[in-house]
């Protein structure tokens, strides 16, 4: 039976089998392992790239969405979304070193040349990965390194159609994401499998190429003496990736995309040198975007037609092999130098704290509380109260925060309109975290403080506390409260919903949701402030649904203490 | 040495544990990761009544209404969308003011059941049910009567409570 099976496997596996035979001149090596290790790495990018497809969602609104569901919400999502990113990276080391071993080795020469430009395309490719794969997140750094690359390419010649077909139109949106996501999925990978396939197969054909001056060493089978060193180096790169993923979490998402805020986008790390090249061009950058790639591109390709002759031994090679190692090295220096830069950069790094903190506030907020359908950037928008907390920061703050510096009205903080806060002010309603720093408070006009006992200022306190519908009111205090209002305080205020006093504000359903609307709609009613207002009216400047969330921000206030305040969260 | 033949089969062992191990660690966080989903709790619907109108839209003894059943939050994986249909029901307040609601979907394989004024229709497969929801035998494939929903009047208004069961099977139990 197991003869049978073996016969089976070997009659259809023969042609690989015979590959397998003709083995590795000079013996098993460790300078022959870099091919499968790049085998390996693609892959690692083509089951975790399976996996993550399975999950993302590629359109404006979800594209960030599902990512970040993957990276901090599906278990082990973030260790496969960091293989796949970090992957590339690998795939871009392993790569050029196999490459820069090649040229040294000088196993680009007759009758290898073909094997050589293939791989030339086959690092193109990864680029490729790398481009299409990096806007699919739809974060800041994704979205905006994208409009970097894609507007180096717009200045090329044809660059506008080029432009337009890559975004699918004429602006960044949905056919962007489907467009590059087709490009990642389905036509990179599959061109890739057909290069892949012909790199291993015409080197395959030609065997590995022996270190210089080893030419005519009998070879020795592959399997299992080299494939033991493949499969141990496949293991090793493999578990220093796996190690560096699991120290980084998996791969860094930035806050969604946001066309309307700015963003220090930076490239991939692999093409630094490219974006150092054009800083150091300065106004010749786009010039240099375009031509550099075009160089070294054009060098690599053609360096199998000028470096011919059979001797392969790097010493009677040394201008060419100079020229790569100078090239790399060059590659290395402009990376250094861009990094570096940014190193120094304090502005830089505190633009960059910033956009982190909005990056893991963004993701908690998706974590808690769900993506909003109408967007990832509404995400912000799912804290509580966002809309009457954003207008108070952008109308209100100015005037009333206690933390303002030119404050001109009184404080608006937590506890605004509680009992202490209502005792507080009857006391001294010109002092300073009430009237003091408005235009009336220092004038007669200013209410004067009430000469009551403790007891009879609690009363006071409750029936104007109880004016906003409270249920907390205590009834009889209430009663008695009324009592000392009718004595006290009819002469200027009164407490019948809708009718202002003798000169002072009407104080009926003080403190409620609607008196807020009403009160921030135009303090300068008669019923209000009336002539004695210094605040504007917001009727015109916000909508009713606006002023109406303000008043019961305003509401919640009542009740709130600092800590709750602090618990909402920042903006 | 190098082709001692014990050497030779330890080598091809090694070989084949540590290559098929390194295939096994990079393939189980991807396979991890895509499992993940099947028994959990990825699409969340609200568990608590769900405010379905006015008590005054049923009439005393009219015939069964349909209405829409609509969730104020749905979490989704990665979105939460507000005001979702869920699906319908049909409710009734009966002579005798009794407050009934059935789950309009169907218990064989959960099409929307029809109601013609005087018996439920499923459009898939025609099985039929009474005007009380009992199942009329040998109509279709479903195997019970229509799926009861609780139903309370809170503050004058309707909540009805959305409940999905088991398809296909005799006995009731939630999915």
């Amino acid at each position: 039976m197991k003869e049978r099976v073996t016969e089976w496997m070997a009659e259809r596996v023969r042609a690989l089998s015979e590959q397998t035979r003709l083995g590795v001149p000079g013996g098993p090596s460790l300078a022959y392992v870099f091919g499968w290790v790049i085998v390996m790495f693609l892959g690692v990018e083509a089951i975790t790239g399976a996996a993550l497809s399975a999950f993302y969602a590629p359109s404006t609104a979800s594209a960030w969405a599902s990512v970040a569901y993957v990276q901090d919400q599906v278990p082990l999502g973030w260790l496969v979304r960091g293989l796949h990113y970090h992957g590339t990276s690998a795939l871009v080391i392993v790569t050029g070193v196999h490459l820069v071993q090649t040229a040294i080795w000088g196993a680009y020469k007759k009758p290898r040349e073909l094997v050589w430009w293939l791989g030339l395309v086959l690092l193109v490719l990864v680029l490729g990965f790398a481009v299409s794969g990096y806007v699919l997140r739809w974060d800041q750094a994704g979205y905006w390194a994208n409009h970097v690359e894609i507007g180096i390419a717009a200045s090329a010649p044809l660059g506008a159609t080029v432009k337009g077909f890559a975004l699918g139109g004429n602006e960044y949106g949905n056919l962007t994401l489907t467009r590059f996501y087709a490009l990642h999925v389905v036509a990179l990978p599959g061109i890739a499998l057909v290069m892949v396939g012909a790199h291993l197969w015409s080197s395959r054909m030609h065997g590995s190429t022996p270190r210089w001056g080893r030419d005519g060493l009998a070879p020795t089978k592959r399997w299992p003496r080299q494939t033991l060193r493949d499969v141990v180096a496949m293991a090793i790169a493999f578990a220093i990736l796996l190690g560096y993923v699991i120290s980084q979490h998996g791969a860094d998402l930035a806050s969604p995309a946001d066309p309307a805020a700015a963003y220090d986008a930076r490239p991939l790390w692999y093409f630094r040198w490219l974006f150092e090249l054009r800083h150091l061009a300065g106004s010749y950058e786009r010039i240099a975007a375009m031509i550099a790639p075009v160089i070294v591109g054009g060098f690599l390709v053609g360096l199998p037609l000028v470096d011919r002759g059979p001797d392969r031994s790097p010493m009677k090679r040394i201008p060419w092999v100079a020229a790569v190692v100078g090239l790399f090295a060059l590659i290395g220096v402009l990376t250094f130098m861009s990094f570096s830069q940014d190193q120094g950069d304090v502005a830089l790094a505190k633009r960059d704290e910033a956009a982190e903190l909005l990056a893991s506030r963004a993701r908690a907020l998706a974590v808690k509380n769900g993506v909003p359908i109408s967007g990832a950037q509404d995400v912000f928008k799912t804290v509580p109260m966002y809309t009457a907390r954003s207008i108070f920061e952008q109308k209100c703050k100015g005037c009333h925060d206690a933390r303002s510096k030119d404050r001109k009205g009184p404080i608006i903080g937590a506890g605004h309109g509680n009992r202490a806060w209502f005792e507080a002010f009857l006391r001294a309603p010109s002092s300073d975290p009430f009237w003091g720093h408005t235009k009336i408070g220092p004038t007669d006009d200013a209410m004067k403080p009430v000469e009551l006992t403790p007891a009879e200022l609690t009363d006071l306190t409750e029936v104007l506390y109880a004016q906003s519908g409270a249920g907390d009111a205590d009834a009889t205090k209430v009663a008695r409260g009324k009592a000392l209002f009718d004595k006290a305080c009819t002469d200027c205020h009164s407490l019948d919903e809708g009718v202002s006093g003798g000169g002072g504000p009407g104080l009926g359903e003080l403190g409620s949701r609607d008196w807020y609307t009403s009160f921030i709609s135009n303090p300068k009613k008669a019923i209000h402030m009336g002539k004695l207002g210094e605040m504007p009216r917001f009727d015109g400047d916000l909508t009713i649904t606006e002023r109406d969330a303000l008043a019961g921000y305003l509401v919640w206030l009542r009740t709130a203490s600092q800590a709750d305040l602090d618990k909402l969260g920042p903006l | 040495m190098a082709d001692d033949p014990d050497r030779r089969g330890f080598l091809k062992a090694a070989t084949t544990v540590l290559g098929g191990g390194l295939g096994i660690v990079i393939a189980a966080p991807a396979l991890r990761m895509c499992v993940a989903p099947t028994n959990a709790q990825t699409v969340t619907t609200p568990t608590d009544p769900i405010d379905i109108g006015a008590l005054e839209r049923l009439k005393v003894g009219a015939p069964w209404q349909r209405v829409d059943v609509i969730a104020p939050v749905v979490k989704d994986a990665w979105t939460t969308a507000h005001d979702v249909p869920l699906g319908g029901a049909w409710v009734r307040r009966t002579a005798d003011q009794k407050l009934q609601a059935l789950s309009s979907v169907c218990p064989h394989l959960g099409c929307a059941v029809g109601f013609d004024g005087q018996t439920f229709l499923c459009p898939c497969h025609n099985s039929k049910w009474t005007d009380a929801g009992v199942l009329v035998p040998n109509t279709g494939p479903a195997q019970r009567d229509l799926d009861p929903l609780p139903i309370q009047i809170v503050d004058g208004r309707l909540r009805l409570t959305w409940v999905r069961y088991k398809l296909d099977t005799s006995a009731r139990e939630p999915a």
